[in-house]
């Protein structure tokens, strides 16, 4: 029974989500609005439970003292000023406002920007011209990041009024290999969702439910 | 005996490359090279559906990233507001990103406080909802019904935007300023489905993932990077924070190329050395 219901569950809406595509009758239509709401409600459900998870793990690992807790301290004072601010003082303005563009923003901001340095770091000592694959990546890779900024116009030539710039080429590389490539993986992809979209309406793709019986 | 030049190139010390980085960044935000931009077709054709908008159009504009992708994001955002705005165009706004009401928060003060736009009737922000595809799928529908109240509370049915303009059908445009896959999702279902015009403004790694959408016309128009922006801003005519990166940019990726070329060079001596 535990395996039996959830499955037909699933083929009937799945079954009238992949009808109402193809046709507009009213009540396929108001069936639809409603699997979309619950959705919604669903996915509002997982971010309580995954705000629970997060006070309930970094909870114990305060109340055991563990390795580095301090840090769980912080994250579950971060959380509690938070919505504190919020409730207190509104979502305009305040300290919920201030605490995002003083606190949150920067902090987010500086880890992302720190990328640059790890990414100029590892394409020194990565980007090699080993094998032939290899060169033709790290071409296309200076191409790219050379006629992807300003520099990239500035490096070409003119003949009559065609202009010829590596901006040109690297557009070039983007707008072909990298469009021919990017559509051959949507495409086995699709594939792939569709196959497996069908296996589960039908019975056989069964992971979803978990390992109990 | 003195090692050879190229085992000290491959064993440069990381904190010099981080130094050089650092520097070829900053110099220019101090010292401007006003280096050209040249606005390409896909940033042509995003300012194009903009241009095309009339006084009085509704658009739907999607805040779809966080803090931490602001520099590259917020020039296309703030260039895409003041000049719909200024053109009397309306904008309804939303955010797929938990992060999403704290971005999109100055530009809803820019158009009521500096712009002196009417909340509720020129602008509106819907504000966040969690499931992503569930919300670009019911807005197709219903915005009221989607999103009852909006981002403060009030009830969504008693806005004059939203009377006027309660599904992708009743809008012109859909604006989405994407830090990831979701410029892909509005483009698959809002376009897909209900065949809504979809423009984009993608960091520089998303955009390579729009090529396909926008050869086939699904997406009409989109921005990469902060480079993108600086050719929004140029067509615009509203230059800003992304002409000005665009320096520091440039040499920045000068910097890391050169240093590639080094780590090759030294690479290829060392090799034919052992050889």
């Amino acid at each position: 029974m535990k395996t039996t219901l959830p499955i037909l569950f699933g083929f009937l809406v799945g079954l009238v989500m992949f009808v109402q595509y193809f046709f507009s009758h009213p009540s396929l239509q108001r069936t639809y609005n409603l699997v979309l709401d619950w959705k919604q409600i669903v996915f509002g459900m997982m971010l309580i439970l995954g705000t629970i998870g997060l006070v309930r793990h970094h909870g114990v690992r305060i109340q055991r003292r563990e390795r580095a807790w301090g840090y769980s301290a912080v994250t579950l004072s971060g959380l509690v000023a938070v919505i504190l601010a919020g409730v207190g003082g509104g979502v305009q303005g305040g300290p919920y406002a201030w605490s995002f563009e003083n606190v949150q923003s920067p902090m987010q901001s500086t880890i992302f920007a720190l990328l640059a340095f790890y990414v100029a770091s590892a394409a020194y000592r990565a980007f090699r011209a080993r094998t032939v694959h290899a060169t033709l990546l790290l071409c296309a890779g200076i191409i790219v990041m050379l006629g992807r900024v300003s520099i990239g116009e500035m490096l070409g030539f003119s003949v009559g009024d065609a202009r010829y710039s590596l901006a040109g080429l690297s557009g070039w590389i983007l707008d072909v290999p990298n469009l021919a490539a990017k559509r051959g993986i949507l495409i086995g992809v699709g594939l792939g969702v569709s196959a497996t979209a069908l296996k589960i309406l039908l019975g056989i793709e069964r992971s979803y439910l978990g390992k109990g019986d | 005996m003195p090692r050879p030049w190229w085992e000290h190139a491959l064993r440069l010390d990381r904190r010099l490359l981080f130094v050089a980085v650092a520097l070829a960044v900053a110099i220019p935000v101090l010292f401007p090279l006003g280096l050209p931009v040249v606005p390409g077709k896909e940033s042509r054709d995003f300012f194009a559906a903009l241009e095309q908008l009339q006084p009085g159009d509704v658009i739907l504009f999607s805040f779809d990233y966080e803090a931490d992708s602001r520099a590259e994001m917020d020039p296309m955002t703030r260039v895409v507001w003041r000049y719909c705005l200024g053109r009397g165009v309306r904008i309804i706004a939303l955010t797929n990103y938990a992060g999403g009401p704290g971005v999109a928060e100055p530009y809803i003060e820019l158009a009521t406080k500096q712009l002196g736009q009417v909340y509720g009737e020129d602008v509106v922000f819907l504000g966040y909802n969690p499931d992503y595809s569930g919300t670009i799928l019911r807005l197709g529908e219903s915005f009221r019904a989607t999103f009852p109240a909006d981002q403060y509370g009030r009830s969504t049915a008693d806005f004059p935007l939203l009377q006027r303009a309660n599904r992708y059908a009743d809008t012109k445009l859909i604006v989405t300023i994407a830090a990831s896959s979701l410029a892909e999702y509005w483009t698959i279902w809002a376009h897909g489905k209900y065949d809504a015009k979809v423009i984009a403004g993608a960091t520089a790694i998303q955009a390579v993932h729009l090529y396909p959408y926008y050869q086939t016309g699904q997406v009409s128009g989109f921005l990469g990077g902060l480079k993108g922006a600086a050719e929004l801003e140029r067509l615009a005519e509203l230059p800003g924070d992304a002409t000005r990166g665009m320096d520091s940019q440039t040499t920045g990726h000068a910097v890391i190329v050169l240093f590639i070329l080094l780590g090759n060079v030294a690479y290829f001596a060392q090799r034919r050395r052992k050889s």
